[in-house]
């Protein structure tokens, strides 16, 4: 046999050793990294929940050293003003945010999922803003609302109706959040739902027209029920998304106007940043997110488990 | 039987395109007229008077072409770190039967639930005790590790028959050639998905950035056009024409593997 003659005992048993330490050392830079950038900062943030301390520790700034509170931080954000708002904008956004996508995202499956070359070419189209960053959404939107030069505004203006003070407006300004963030996502559900459908077996539906069913009572009957897998996904992803909703409101309100548009993971930097004492309490508002996410993402797994 | 849709769905579907094709249409279109037009009431739907001057500004003045050589040099370096990375950790997870092997897929599973938002003042510190922060290495290593990748090379790696690796092994070939010339081959459909992907993720970047660069030198686009974002004021044609450019290149990708990019998506990758 050939590895017989590869080489004397000592060389064999080295590449033993070799092939049992192997799997270790290819899974090695990818535990490292994540030990170094997710798990370790997760466990150091809960630790760090329970501080009173400054993001950085200056010797000079007696604030920022930090004192042991336990779990204080926690009942201290139950009287926090900026964070309990910042925390009901968040779920009120979620929960007006996410229908609204899946109406849009249900309605351009519904739409494009038949197999046409042209369908083809409007899904991509429709689908290409899940290619582009949340920061550029915002940007694009914030043009369009602009008050004296977006086209949103122009386009009232053609029916007669006065220019609308979108961005400047604490509700439209929210609206205005949705609206971007439904646009940028709905492309991403809609594909979700399109392998949904493509799955329905074709028959049940010639068996329903046979029985002279109405289009209506098809969708509620066959399509629903049978899509419910696929709904339950793009709700949850779209669920743990609204979340931590973000870098659109960067570039599309800068979290104003005022605060109005101000959500959970802005609240924590600024938290974090505005004073030399509150990395602690920071670090608390992150804590609650991530129970918020961890809650969200085990659901979304019994779900997928149960498919 | 030919699909033939009806009156009502044509016009929905007319709206649709009407309201995905407009708003990044009127970006273009915008960052295409002269300073005075951008602002002009009523705008002009089709610019009056195209012009370049912008983009010549951004590039020149704005210092924009080194914040695009910085995200190229980002994206490319970290989406190859981490699907070289992705592969390995793959493979392992894939082909071996080892101790610990069900607790390190859980344990890089669960990284899931844990994005940058909820971890962004910790991994700050780890940054800087590791001295990456201002360097375009925190950039391209800190990101480099996902689950996503990793979940998606094991999941392509196990179809691989395991014939062909003992073959290999009683001809006493070593174990990294046996990862290079049997494995990387038979995986490019899966490397050239994730490779895509991670093009995508790194180039739209902006929390990785504004947590590790401070120094303008080092901006990347990204960074650079939420800079430009003041809260009272806005150069438009600046930011129009930075928006447009950085756009191009997610455009470019997106028209060459849009296949790739749409179905990997239904192959169980979801939108990092």
């Amino acid at each position: 046999m050939q590895f017989s003659n590869k080489g004397g005992s000592i060389a064999r048993l080295f590449r033993l050793a070799g092939r049992t330490s192997w799997p270790y050392v290819l899974l090695l830079p990818t535990v490292a990294l994540l030990f170094a950038f997710t798990l370790y900062p997760l466990l150091q943030g809960l630790w760090m929940s329970m501080f009173r301390r400054g993001l950085v520790v200056v010797p000079q700034v007696p604030e920022s050293i930090p004192t042991f509170v336990g779990l204080n931080n926690y009942v201290q954000l139950l009287a926090d003003k900026d964070f309990v708002t910042s925390l009901l904008r968040t779920v009120l956004f979620v929960v007006v945010a996410v229908p609204l996508q899946l109406i849009a995202s249900l309605s351009l499956a519904l739409l494009l999922a038949p197999q046409t070359r042209f369908n083809a070419v409007a899904r991509t189209i429709v689908f290409f803003p899940s290619m582009i960053s949340g920061l550029i959404i915002g940007v694009i939107w914030a043009w369009l609302f602009a008050r004296n030069s977006g086209l949103v505004n122009y386009g009232l203006s053609l029916f007669g109706l006065p220019a609308v003070p979108w961005l400047e407006q604490d509700q439209l300004a929210q609206a205005a959040v949705v609206v971007a963030w439904v646009w940028g996502g709905a492309g991403f559900n809609m594909m979700i739902l399109i392998a949904g459908l493509t799955a329905i077996p074709k028959d049940l539906y010639e068996a329903a027209a046979v029985d002279g069913t109405s289009r209506w009572r098809t969708f509620t009957r066959i399509t629903l029920p049978l899509l419910e897998p696929s709904i339950v996904v793009v709700v949850v992803l779209g669920v743990i998304g609204a979340f931590q909703v973000y870098e659109i409101v960067v570039s599309l309100t800068t979290g104003g106007p005022g605060r109005a548009t101000v959500f959970l993971v802005q609240n924590i930097y600024d938290t974090a940043f505005k004073r030399p004492d509150q990395a602690g309490l920071a670090a608390a508002q992150s804590g609650v997110l991530f129970v918020i996410l961890m809650v969200l993402t085990i659901l979304q797994l019994r779900v997928a488990k149960r498919r | 039987m030919r699909y033939l849709p009806s009156p009502g769905r044509v016009v929905a579907i007319a709206v649709v395109l009407i309201l995905f094709v407009l708003p990044p249409l009127w970006l273009l279109l915008s960052a295409l007229k002269p300073q005075a037009e951008i602002f002009q009431w009523p705008p002009s739907l089709w610019p009056e008077h195209f012009t370049l001057e912008n983009f010549q500004k951004t590039i020149s003045r704005a210092n924009f072409s080194a914040y695009f050589l910085n995200s190229a040099i980002v994206s490319v370096s970290s989406a190859l770190l981490s699907v070289a990375m992705s592969v390995m950790a793959g493979y392992a997870l894939a082909k071996f039967r080892f101790k610990g092997d069900t607790v390190i897929f859980l344990l890089i599973m669960s990284a899931v639930m844990v994005p940058l938002q909820i971890v962004l003042i910790p991994v700050f510190l780890v940054l800087r005790d590791l001295g990456l922060l201002n360097t375009l290495w925190g950039l391209i290593i800190a990101p480099a590790a996902t689950p996503t990748g990793v979940f998606l090379m094991r999941q392509y790696i196990t179809g691989i028959p395991d014939n062909l690796l003992e073959a290999a092994r009683i001809d006493g070939t070593p174990e990294w050639r046996i990862l290079l010339r049997i494995i990387v081959p038979l995986a490019l459909p899966a490397i050239g998905t994730l490779l895509a992907f991670n093009l995508v993720w790194r180039w739209n970047d902006y929390l990785w950035p504004f947590l590790i660069i401070n120094q303008q030198e080092q901006w990347t686009v990204q960074l650079a056009i939420a800079n430009s974002i003041g809260r009272f004021s806005i150069n438009w044609p600046r930011l129009l024409s930075m928006t447009v450019l950085s756009i191009l290149p997610m455009l470019v990708i997106f028209i060459a593997l849009q296949k790739t990019l749409m179905n990997g998506l239904m192959a169980g990758a979801a939108k990092e």
